[in-house]
């Protein structure tokens, strides 16, 4: 498969902040990539420099086979979707004209808009204006909006932040949803357990550096101490080394019918992003 | 140059207008001046300041004061972000978002007109004038409220351009004194220039307004490249 985004040490500088330093990745066609920091640590600027919202200040950058030069061209717009994190619809008028008007904009049919409101769980709430939706609804129309013209590229930044976890449930399961039809997206959060959940691969971004970048999988058994944690029915807390040399310390442990509980360390993505960086997610 | 693109943010501008009281009062303003300066006349054809009165207030209060109020909202409220985003160019969103004000600044106006008396106003060159005036108010609202980054900040230069552009024929009324530098400045003043239009009837006062034009073109472009910048 093609890669979809490519990012060769890309800089953003903005005055005396450098917002992003010796930035690359790519993002392969039909992939959820994740982008994990705490704020400030440049995430919504690298999705801006990928909407042609902002200029890079140095290095390569590829998407959707073209460079920046293109970021405002139709065409290039046409094949994008974004859900920033200061997306607005227009208050005064109801879901479906907010919709409508899209529809039009990218050209669409307006029977698309029955389809993604289905897709985030709002069908039915058509008619509703929309200063009267709570946060989390207008979140999801707000997501509809993003991909009403069916984007191959979805940019979404911090989709499900102060949201409930219902609300952020039911995003879940529509990123999943627009995925699995082909939707390649682009994820910025700042939410370990969101990134671990839907991303093929994260990055972990840290004052404008990537720190990491694989499978949340890989990352786990990367930074894991690789030992076996016993709980014994006497609640003694053992860790044992996952060697060859323990397997018969451990082999006795259960033959003993002394194992309450054994699990591997697993460390959750906010742990390994904690012993990388010395900082919280938040 | 998409007219659907066009015509779909036409229409959502159309219908956010029916919803939005704040904007509502504005185009009877010309009407409601116009019946009662046509009282005040008895019936006698009313003086071509009057009328270019009425225009100012018009073009300044209905043309230049919803492009400012529209632009600016669409700022404030961060909606213009989803417009910019889409494959709508900058220039199709002016477009779409200029017609509903055009719409409203002209059924204001000619009703205005009519209630006066359109008979001033009835042969080419002024009816020239009007329309490239009508773009100078134009552009004006559109520059301010690229600038402006609150609806609430547009009221503050509203109300100077209200008096500087729209009342210039009230200059007059101020007692300077003649030949003044005041009274000279404003003497170039778009309408002023228009009234002198239709004293004089010479060409010359149309070219002077359409350097005033291209002024507020080139104002809003100067504001329309700054919003891109400090995004
Ligand atoms: N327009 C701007 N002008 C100056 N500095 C900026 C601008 N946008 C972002 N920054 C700075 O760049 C850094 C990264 O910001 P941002 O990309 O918003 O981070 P995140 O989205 O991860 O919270 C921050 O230090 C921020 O202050
Ligand atoms: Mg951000």
């Amino acid at each position: 498969m093609g890669h979809i985004i490519k990012v060769n040490q890309v800089q953003k500088k903005f005055q005396q902040t450098t917002a992003l330093d010796q930035i690359s990745f790519h993002v392969s066609e039909g992939e959820i990539f994740g982008m994990l920091g705490p704020s400030g640590a440049g995430k919504t600027t690298m999705i801006k420099l990928m909407t042609g919202e902002l200029g890079k200040t140095a290095g390569d950058l590829e998407v959707l086979g073209k460079n920046p030069d293109a970021f405002h061209r139709s065409s290039y717009k046409a094949q994008i979707g974004v859900l920033s994190d200061n997306s607005a619809l227009y208050d005064r008028l109801s879901v479906l004209d907010n919709l409508k008007l899209f529809c039009k904009l990218y050209e669409k049919p307006l029977s698309r808009i029955d389809e993604v409101l289905e897709l985030v769980n709002m069908w039915g709430e058509q008619k509703k204006i929309v200063s009267k939706l709570s946060k989390g609804m207008r979140q999801r129309v707000l997501l509809a909006k993003s991909f009403i013209h069916q984007p191959k590229l979805l940019f979404l930044d911090e989709p499900t932040s102060a949201l409930d976890p219902g609300n952020t449930a039911h995003i879940h399961r529509s990123l999943r949803k627009l995925n699995e039809e082909g939707t390649t997206i682009f994820l910025n959060t700042h939410d370990m357990q969101e990134a671990a959940d839907l991303c093929d691969r994260v990055a972990f971004l840290h004052q404008g550096k990537i720190q990491e970048l694989d499978r949340p999988s890989a990352l786990r058994y990367k930074y894991s101490s690789h030992a076996f944690h016993i709980t014994t029915f006497a609640e003694e807390e053992l860790v044992i080394e996952n060697t060859p040399d323990n397997a018969a310390e451990v082999a006795q442990l259960i033959a003993d019918g002394a194992v309450k509980e054994m699990h591997t360390d697993n460390p959750t993505l906010g742990d390994i992003f904690l012993n990388i960086t010395g900082k919280e997610l938040v | 140059m998409n007219v659907n693109r066009i015509s779909a943010i036409f229409e959502k501008d159309l219908k956010d207008f029916t919803k939005n009281s704040m904007l509502f009062f504005m185009p009877l303003l010309p009407i409601i001046l116009a019946v009662f300066y046509s009282r005040m006349g008895d019936g006698e054809d009313l003086p071509l300041f009057v009328i270019y009165l009425i225009v100012g207030v018009t073009y300044s209060a209905v043309t230049a004061g919803f492009m400012m109020m529209m632009m600016a909202e669409e700022r404030e409220k961060n909606t213009l972000r989803g417009l910019t985003l889409s494959p709508a160019s900058f220039i199709e969103i002016i477009i779409g978002k200029s017609l509903v004000t055009t719409l409203l600044t002209f059924a204001s106006l000619i009703i205005a007109l009519l209630i006066m008396g359109i008979g001033p106003l009835l042969n080419a060159k002024a009816m020239i004038g009007l329309i490239i005036l009508f773009f100078f108010f134009l552009f004006l609202g559109i520059g301010v409220g690229l600038f402006v980054k609150t609806v609430g900040m547009t009221t503050a230069y509203m109300m100077p351009l209200m008096f500087l552009f729209g009342f210039t024929p009230m200059v007059e009324s101020l007692q300077f004194e003649e030949g003044s530098m005041v009274l000279k400045i404003f003497a170039t003043f778009p309408i002023s220039q228009m009234i002198k239009l239709g004293e004089d009837g010479s060409w010359s006062h149309i070219g002077i307004v359409s350097l005033w034009t291209l002024g507020a073109i080139a104002f809003t472009y100067i504001c329309y490249i700054r919003t891109r910048k400090d995004s």
